[in-house]
């Protein structure tokens, strides 16, 4: 167990920045979800941490120590990669107790612990099987349980759920996070996937094109997204985001965008006549067939069951909104939508930085 | 109606399509195994009745193979020490090929080493000029390292000759395996060493296989370099012993025929053994899948 710190990291490849000095800490037991849109630098960061990238600027700690310059093995730390990486000519045993074996550790200790990986990850009935014999999710496991045996300071997760299927994708996901409850190692995990990021992130850094964008609990970023950048990319369906106007009266404050005016709080920073994005979420809009909400034709209705999304026309921008429950709804109808103030979200026109 | 003209269509097609492949394979056949054939009724046939034009000996025997195996001619007297001295020097060759290559090819491929480009490019630079153009500057170098009528000499020469090629075919073999099983293996703890022995080499299994067997056949089969360097009738290779059985003008065809079929059985045995891993190890890497 350990903590981690980021202090001015950069990297570069040749003449091409691509990480521009990113700063963060992960505290010892924390699940630290970077996530990120593919090519943002978040893969890269972590294999700079696993000692498998030199680092071009900045230094790294693992409990204040700095490791910049030590060797991957000499960095006491397991990770699992998004192919796996089992050695294909091992058994499942011999892939798990191979780091062990290569430490010169005695045998009792590799068996028990082999076997302590093997109970907790279900593989018991597999270990004297070749990586060639297992579905997908039973490698992904034979992986997660290579990098248990070594009780490292800190895990590192690379993609590790991309080449399964969704069901057994979700399936890992709690099984990953059911390991991290049970063991608390501090864990490093990257994906481009927000749900994943969500759902098992104690914390959630935001990376795009090489910086951090926002860090935060997975409820703060969704709740209150620090740019338009953080806004649009949390959340699924994606936050509906509206090019308009700030208007200031009265102690009132609101954005004209599609000839509508859209409901928002006062902002301290914000002036009248300023460009904005109005963003809200799909599940903040309450849809009524009548009332003197913001009047939108209904394009397509999309009923997934417990929820139906419906894709709707105001001013000839779209807009997505997340009913719970069934409707009775039919394209072409024309409805009202209601906003609350304090679920909608403003961001400066140009920074595009979040209004306070 | 129509399936059944379909069906002699494809029949057809068929038909023509193993008619030309017959066109092509009966040829290569005949052009293939009248030599052995050859050697085999030569091999079988009494002395007097080696030349006699039949298509299968009146009287077959296997005395020849008596002769050969009790070294009974003058051309056979060290057969066994040759037969011997060209299996220690194919399987050296092959051994030190393998371990030079090998190692060449994990350098450049896994450990991405400096200049690694630079070793590949000449590799390839080294089939443009014929080996038999660089015998006499062998000749020379071999001299004046003292070494003309060791074994060692041909071993060298012929471990320079097989080496380009073998680093060429393992680097692009190694260039296949995962870049992550390096990766998960260093941070497993592994050192270079340790990925060489525990990781590399069992994967590389099917490729050193085909590439040690090329490297000892060619060694084996070689003659111009053999000839060159070894002189000792006790230290030739049964290749030059062979050639030597043409120095007189009435040759024992029969007795050379037949040390020819004994020396052509190993190669066959160790391509039939290996042809596994000959077809998918040498072909390794030419393209790109």
């Amino acid at each position: 167990m350990a903590s981690v710190s980021f202090k001015n990291i950069e990297k570069s490849f040749g003449a091409t920045k691509i990480i521009h000095g990113i700063s963060f800490d992960i505290s010892d037991g924390e699940f630290v979800v970077l996530v990120g849109p593919s090519g943002c630098g978040k893969s890269t960061l972590l294999r700079m941490l696993a000692g498998l990238e030199p680092i071009s600027g900045g230094v790294i700690t693992i409990d204040d120590k700095v490791i910049n310059d030590l060797d991957s093995k000499d960095r006491d730390i397991a990770m699992v990669f998004q192919s796996y990486a089992l050695y294909p000519h091992m058994t499942v045993r011999d892939n798990m107790a191979f780091s062990l074996k290569l430490r010169k550790a005695d045998a009792e200790l590799t068996n028990t612990r082999v076997a302590n990986a093997a109970r907790i990850l279900n593989l018991d009935p597999l270990l004297d099987r070749f990586p060639r014999e297992l579905s997908g999710g039973q490698r992904q496991r034979v992986a997660m349980g290579r990098a248990i045996v070594r009780d490292p300071k800190v895990f590192l997760f690379d993609e590790p759920l991309s080449n399964l299927d969704a069901k057994l994708r979700v399936a890992m996901r709690a099984e990953i996070k059911a390991l991290h409850q049970r063991l608390k190692t501090t864990t490093v995990y990257v994906t481009h996937d927000q749900i994943e990021a969500m759902t098992m992130a104690d914390r959630i850094v935001v990376m795009h094109d090489g910086i951090v964008e926002q860090i935060g609990t997975p409820l703060e970023l969704f709740d209150h997204p620090g740019n338009l950048f953080v806004a649009q990319f949390i959340g699924s369906p994606s936050m509906n985001v509206l090019k308009g106007t700030l208007r200031q009266a009265d102690g009132r404050e609101w954005v004209e965008a599609l000839g509508q005016q859209w409901p928002s709080l006062t902002h301290a920073q914000a002036r009248d006549g300023q460009s904005v994005h109005y963003g809200v979420r799909p599940t903040d809009i309450t849809v009524s067939a009548s009332g003197n909400g913001i009047p939108a034709k209904v394009i397509v209705v999309e009923p997934t069951g417990a929820e139906t999304e419906l894709l709707l026309e105001v001013g000839g921008a779209q807009l997505v909104v997340v009913m719970h429950g069934r409707t009775a709804v039919q394209p072409d109808d024309v409805v009202h939508l209601e906003i609350t103030a304090e679920k909608s979200h403003v961001f400066d026109g140009t920074t595009e930085k979040r209004l306070d | 109606m129509s399936a059944g003209l379909r069906k002699s269509r494809i029949t057809w097609k068929m038909v023509s399509t193993e008619a030309k492949l017959l066109l092509i394979g009966i040829p290569v056949f005949l052009w293939t195994i009248i030599p052995i054939y050859h050697m085999v009724l030569f091999s079988i046939s009494p002395r007097n009745a080696a030349t006699s034009g039949r298509l299968w000996p009146k009287e077959p025997t296997l005395s020849n193979f008596s002769f050969v195996f009790q070294q009974k001619h003058f051309y056979l007297d060290h057969f066994w020490a040759q037969l011997g001295n060209s299996l220690v020097i194919a399987l050296s060759v092959g051994a030190l090929t393998l371990a030079v290559s090998t190692a060449a090819a994990f350098a450049i491929s896994r450990l991405k080493v400096r200049g690694g480009r630079t070793v590949m490019n000449m590799a390839l630079f080294t089939y443009f000029i014929p080996a038999a153009f660089l015998a006499v500057p062998m000749y020379k170098t071999m001299g004046n390292y003292g070494l003309l009528n060791s074994q060692w000499s041909l071993i060298l020469a012929m471990v320079t000759i097989a080496s380009p090629y073998c680093i060429w075919v393992l680097k692009q073999a190694s260039d296949k395996l995962p870049w992550e099983l390096d990766e998960a293996a260093r941070m497993d703890g592994a050192t270079a060493m340790q990925l060489f022995r525990l990781v590399y080499l069992p994967l590389m299994v099917p490729s050193l296989v085909a590439v040690g067997t090329y490297a000892l056949l060619l060694a084996w089969n070689e003659y111009l370099y053999a000839f060159l360097l070894l002189s000792k009738d006790s230290s030739v290779t049964l290749a030059v012993a062979l050639g030597n059985f043409l120095a007189a003008d009435d040759s024992p065809w029969e007795l050379l025929m037949t040390t020819g079929l004994i020396y052509a059985l190993p190669p066959a045995a160790i391509y039939y053994a290996f042809k596994r891993y000959m077809v998918s190890g040498l072909t390794a890497g030419a393209v790109k899948s």
